[in-house]
């Protein structure tokens, strides 16, 4: 019956302006033209500063064929050293994630919450992950398990922050919707909440991702028998600057690759941000 | 058609306002507001920024308890929202990151819980399709004009069954084409529906508010207060070329401008003289 009178409107909702077409395609960007000159010309630099300038201590100063020679050679070791390290970073990392992001929702929600928390938080955040590093290591029974908590602590406090903060600065307007739709509180918080603060979550989770790598490299300097950072420290301590340089190289890369692998994430998740 | 048929009774208790005030901390922002508003009304509330229009809306939707005063719906205080009263405001209604469906959806798990999934899709489609949105299910809301997602908000209250509809100045953001088609939409709807449905609609436009309304109440502002009512004498349906054309049209909307102008001239007046003074100091 409603079908009937309104389906002489029908017609004319097709011919309004044409509607904005979803960007979903996007691909995985390379470095363009500009940065990818610039980092070869940084790489002759390096070149050229090791071949023609007389430096102090040579041995220090590997050039780039013999570090790319010396990563050839120690890409297994470093591939072993890879999953070691991940088998904290991950852990660790995501755990921090869950857990980041569901006491930032029911802490930017809550009122009182808010209140109770958030001057411990403004307290406790800023405190530099590393100092718990000795505690951790005395308090926890294996290497792995205060590693895993270092980096947790690092990465938690930022997703934390930047969900509390999506959460509490979202339009009053979805709140509004939510209530007159009588939504319930787990599926407001849900469907709403986390999904308007996601912008906010995604930029928490970067800083911690990047801080994550810190920590964990940091955290094995301290005690790992394997992993990236442990690597480095390993044939820095025998004086091999080639697979030293090799090692900060190939982090570096694993680093980028993992962040440039959340940035995708981030794309596809908010397709709906302009 | 018998038209008395489907008349709401004039004393069908829709919305009671019985002297309503409500404060931000010490800020007045409606004072005193007594208001009846009968079931089936299509009610345009006509006042400019800090009328405090907006404020009277929540406060029926039960977004905002008064300070002072009682608001009833039905019969019943108004204690809070309630998907017997829908509400469309003028931008972010939808939630982006959800389909038309999806959004419609959500109105669909309140009013009709025992609905499968893929039913809810299909009745969804069924509600796009009854506000001229054909084959847009599957669309977000960025994908769309800004009148297509004001006819997709208006669907959802439709879903939500709403007996009431409150209308926040929805139409304020569209271009003057969207804009008439989608008034034509809303009063299509109304006029559709037995018994129908209550509108309260906010507007700054007299003649929207004309086009539209059965009653217009006037609101002054600072604090926000009724200072007129117009009971609107043309009958329906209405066809915009003629009644715009019409001289009692005119008048009508010019006694209303006059009236609704001059509060706001004496509070622009008010603006300069705290200019003045404040640049002899």
């Amino acid at each position: 019956m409603m079908e009937d009178v309104l389906s002489s409107l029908t017609g004319v909702a097709a011919a309004e302006p044409e509607p904005r077409t979803a960007a979903r395609a996007w691909t995985f960007r390379l470095p363009g033209w500009e940065g990818a000159l610039f980092i070869l010309a940084l790489l002759g630099l390096w070149q050229g500063v090791t071949t023609w300038v007389r430096l102090p201590n040579p041995a220090l100063f590997p050039s780039v064929g013999v570090t790319l020679k010396a990563l050839a050679s120690s890409l297994p070791e470093l591939l072993k050293g890879t999953w070691s390290s991940f088998l904290i970073l991950v852990p660790g990392y995501f755990s921090a994630v869950v857990l980041g992001i569901l006491w930032g929702l029911l802490v930017g929600t809550t009122g009182w919450l808010h209140r109770a928390f958030f001057p411990f938080a403004r307290a406790a955040s800023p405190v530099p992950p590393t100092v718990y590093i000795p505690y951790a290591i005395a308090l926890l029974p294996t290497f792995r398990l205060s590693a895993i908590f270092v980096v947790f602590v690092g990465a938690f406090w930022p997703i934390f922050l930047n969900t509390a903060a999506g959460a509490a600065s979202m339009p009053t307007r979805h709140r509004d919707n939510a209530r007159l739709l009588g939504m319930s509180h787990g599926s407001y918080l849900r469907r709403v909440v986390f999904r308007a603060a996601l912008p906010h979550i995604f930029s928490g989770m970067g800083v911690g991702l990047a801080l994550s790598f810190i920590l964990l490299t940091v955290a094995e300097l301290f005690g790992a028998n394997a992993g990236l950072g442990r690597f480095v420290q390993y044939y820095a301590d025998f004086a091999d600057y080639p697979r030293m340089a090799a090692g900060i190289l190939y982090t570096g890369l694993v680093t980028l690759l993992s962040m440039g692998l959340l940035e995708r994430f981030k794309r596809r998740a908010l397709f709906w941000v302009r | 058609m018998s038209r008395t048929a489907i008349e709401p009774a004039p004393d069908a208790p829709g919305f009671q306002l019985e002297d309503v005030s409500f404060a931000y901390g010490d800020q007045v922002v409606l004072q005193g507001i007594n208001l009846s508003i009968r079931a089936g009304e299509f009610l345009c509330l006509l006042g400019q920024s800090g009328s405090g229009k907006t404020t009277l809306q929540r406060l029926l939707a039960g977004l905002e308890m008064p300070s002072r005063g009682r608001v009833s719906w039905a019969g019943a205080p108004v204690t809070g929202p309630g998907i017997e009263r829908g509400m469309v405001f003028q931008d972010y209604s939808l939630y982006p990151w959800m389909t038309l469906a999806e959004n419609i959806g959500l109105a669909l798990e309140r009013s009709d819980p025992s609905l499968s999934k893929a039913a809810r899709r299909d009745r969804a489609s069924e509600y796009l399709n009854a506000v001229g949105l054909v084959g847009t299910a599957r669309k977000y809301p960025f994908e769309l004009s800004g009148g297509m997602q004001q006819r997709a908000a208006i669907a959802r209250t439709l879903a939500l069954s709403s007996s009431a509809l409150l209308m926040d100045e929805p139409f304020g953001a569209l271009d003057p084409v969207n804009r008439a088609r989608l008034q034509d939409l809303l009063t299509a709807i109304w006029r559709e529906a037995t018994p129908r449905r209550t509108v309260v609609f906010v507007t700054h436009d007299v003649e929207e508010a004309l086009f539209l309304g059965d009653r217009v109440v006037v609101l002054g502002s600072a604090p926000g207060r009724v200072i007129g009512e117009v009971a609107v004498p043309f009958p329906r349906p209405r066809r915009r070329q003629e009644l715009f054309a019409s001289q009692a049209f005119h008048q009508l909307s010019e006694t209303i401008s006059d009236h609704y102008h001059s509060d706001v001239l004496e509070h622009m007046d008010d603006a300069w003289t705290l200019w003045g003074s404040r640049e002899g100091i």
